[in-house]
């Protein structure tokens, strides 16, 4: 290997899986370099755990190779899973273990020597804010402090490597808060790849995402650039002072060409929202305005919205569906 | 269930004692002309064992029914497996977990040897711990069978049951031997874990029951192994 380009931490290599005839992953590939949290996105049932599964070593793929720091899983099952840090989706440990026993089997089981466990294991404690839980059982503890210890053995013995499967799922807004922040942390220094059906924690935490809907990639790349890929959409709101109005103005912008996905978005107070998509550059809201003039509704409002992730992913998994791939 | 163990062996050791010392009171009446004859080791010794090689068919059932099981059901397996283990590493881990904890429930049993001498009685060691050699490997090899059900399924309670009524019919097949005629007979003994048991029970130490119970035990370490690789293919 030359200095300049040094192996990625994870690399996917054409991995496929089927289960019986089902096919859950179809030639997925993928890089993960070191310093990068990347966001693993994609609706249920899109191969999310099965590739975070594979990755883990959990199971083998069907076809197709994965590289942990350079080393071959298949080939180097014992090596390649030590590098790996996992934090399964639901996190079930053993509820009769105490915690500090719990870490230190684990320690034990990466290959941490033994006069350097009771140190490690105090320090991933005192890493997760666990060091006063260490005698509790593990069944005994709450579901954030449960969240912490399978934090803390995905820690054990320093893998460069992190697996997150929705690490935040079920905590409250206060946890959530401290976990990310422990992401926020590792990923300095280790190639961590997150799963998560949060949005808004990807545009936070990652600096990458890649797309994964039916076993497929469909996207990859920063969020900026992923909208980008989208730029022939823009979203519109309306906000219309009587909520009587409604279905004259939903009428008048259904005639107009060139509206799409036109939707009454939300009621609050008398007042109604309505939004639809158009491309950009159609300067649409001269017109609409002299509609509403002309037809005496009184509109609040007329604005553009910023495109979420929210909808640079529903817009890239329609756009998908049509057979679309980008990037 | 460990208290139930032990009384339960208590009173199998304690009936042929007593039978024994009653039979020994007055050999006339049981029209034992030769007395001497009879070997107080094999009497005694050789009922005992035969007798706990029924606890086994609730003591086993009881000893392996959490060691998939109970993982699969808390899904604490999946973390497992991503550890730096092998399959196999695992499957032998559980089999050992559950053979050390036979062995010690084994362990205070030796205590009936000591009051056995304390009774008075002549000791032919030979016989005595061949049975006890025997019942390791009748119950390591249960055991496996245990550990193979356990991993069928993610209840504790099913792998139980299920363990039960294979090792019932084990006992059944030794039933089985001595009404069938002709071949079937043969088959059904040579298939029948107690009939091989039964060889250590009285003293005679052949090869082919050390292998049957090493063929066995194999057998369902090999079953293991192949359960719970099946996560690789089953969603």
């Amino acid at each position: 290997m030359d200095v300049m380009n040094p192996p990625s931490s994870i690399k996917f290599d054409n991995v496929s899986k089927e289960y019986g005839g089902f096919r859950a992953l179809r030639d997925v590939s993928f890089d993960v370099k070191e310093g990068e949290i990347v966001g693993f996105l994609g609706p249920n049932g899109a191969g999310k755990t099965t590739a975070m599964r594979i990755l883990s070593g959990f199971f083998p793929p069907t076809s197709g190779r994965v590289l942990i720091c350079g080393i071959d899983m298949s080939q180097h099952p014992h090596k390649a899973k030590r590098a790996i840090g996992y934090l399964p989706e639901m996190v079930s440990l053993y509820p009769d273990m105490k915690v500090i026993e719990y870490l230190r089997f684990v320690a034990r089981l990466k290959g941490v020597s033994a006069h350097e466990l009771h140190g490690h294991v105090r320090n991933k404690m005192s890493f997760c804010g666990l060091l006063d839980s260490g005698h509790h059982l593990i069944g005994r503890l709450s579901k954030g402090y449960r969240q912490r210890v399978g934090l803390a053995q995905a820690l054990v013995a320093d893998p460069p490597v992190l697996v997150l499967d929705e690490p935040t799922t079920g905590l409250d807004p206060t946890q959530i808060k401290e976990i990310r922040e422990l992401i926020r942390a590792l990923g300095q220094n280790r190639a961590v790849i997150l799963s998560t059906h949060i949005l808004p924690e990807v545009s936070m935490l990652c600096s990458r995402v890649i797309m994964i809907n039916q076993g497929q990639i469909l996207a990859s790349g920063t969020v900026p650039e992923l909208a980008s890929c989208l730029k022939d959409r823009e979203a519109i709101h309306i906000k219309i002072r009587d909520r009587k109005d409604q279905d004259r103005a939903l009428r008048i912008l259904g005639s107009i060409p060139g509206i799409e996905a036109l939707r009454v978005a939300g009621e609050a107070g008398g007042e109604t929202f309505i939004s639809f998509e158009t491309s950009p550059g159609r300067d649409l809201q001269p017109r609409i305005m002299k509609l509403f003039v002309e037809q005496g509704i009184s509109l609040a409002e007329i604005q553009r919205l910023q495109l979420s992730l929210e909808d640079i992913f529903l817009g890239l998994l329609k756009n998908g569906k049509s057979g679309r791939r980008f990037p | 269930m460990m208290a139930f163990f032990f009384l339960i062996s208590g009173i199998f050791f304690v009936i042929p004692v007593l039978g024994y010392s009653k039979i020994s009171m007055n050999p006339q009446q049981y029209e034992l002309s030769n007395f001497p004859g009879i070997n107080q080791t094999q009497y005694i010794f050789g009922s005992f064992f035969s007798n706990l090689s029924i606890m086994l068919l609730f003591l086993v059932p009881v000893l392996t029914m959490r060691s998939f099981a109970e993982e699969k059901r808390q899904e604490t397996l999946e973390l497992l497996f991503t550890y730096p283990l092998s399959d196999f590493e695992i499957v032998a881990g559980k089999q050992l977990g559950v053979s050390l904890l036979f062995g010690t429930l084994l362990v205070p049993l030796l205590g009936y040897l000591a009051v056995f001498r304390w009774l008075g009685g002549e000791f032919d060691w030979g016989p005595v711990w061949l049975g006890f050699l025997g019942f390791c490997l009748l119950g390591t090899a249960y055991l496996a069978a245990g550990v193979f059900i356990s991993s069928l399924t993610k209840s504790p309670i099913v792998s139980a049951l299920g363990t039960f009524s294979v090792l019932l019919l084990f006992w059944l097949l030794d039933s089985a031997r001595d009404v069938a005629a002709g071949p079937w007979a043969r088959v059904f003994s040579e298939l029948s874990p107690l009939a091989h048991y039964k060889n250590f029970t009285l003293g005679i130490l052949d090869a082919q029951d050390m292998v049957f119970f090493f063929f066995f035990f194999l057998y369902f370490l090999f079953l293991t192994l192949r359960s719970i690789e099946t996560r690789n293919w089953k969603n």
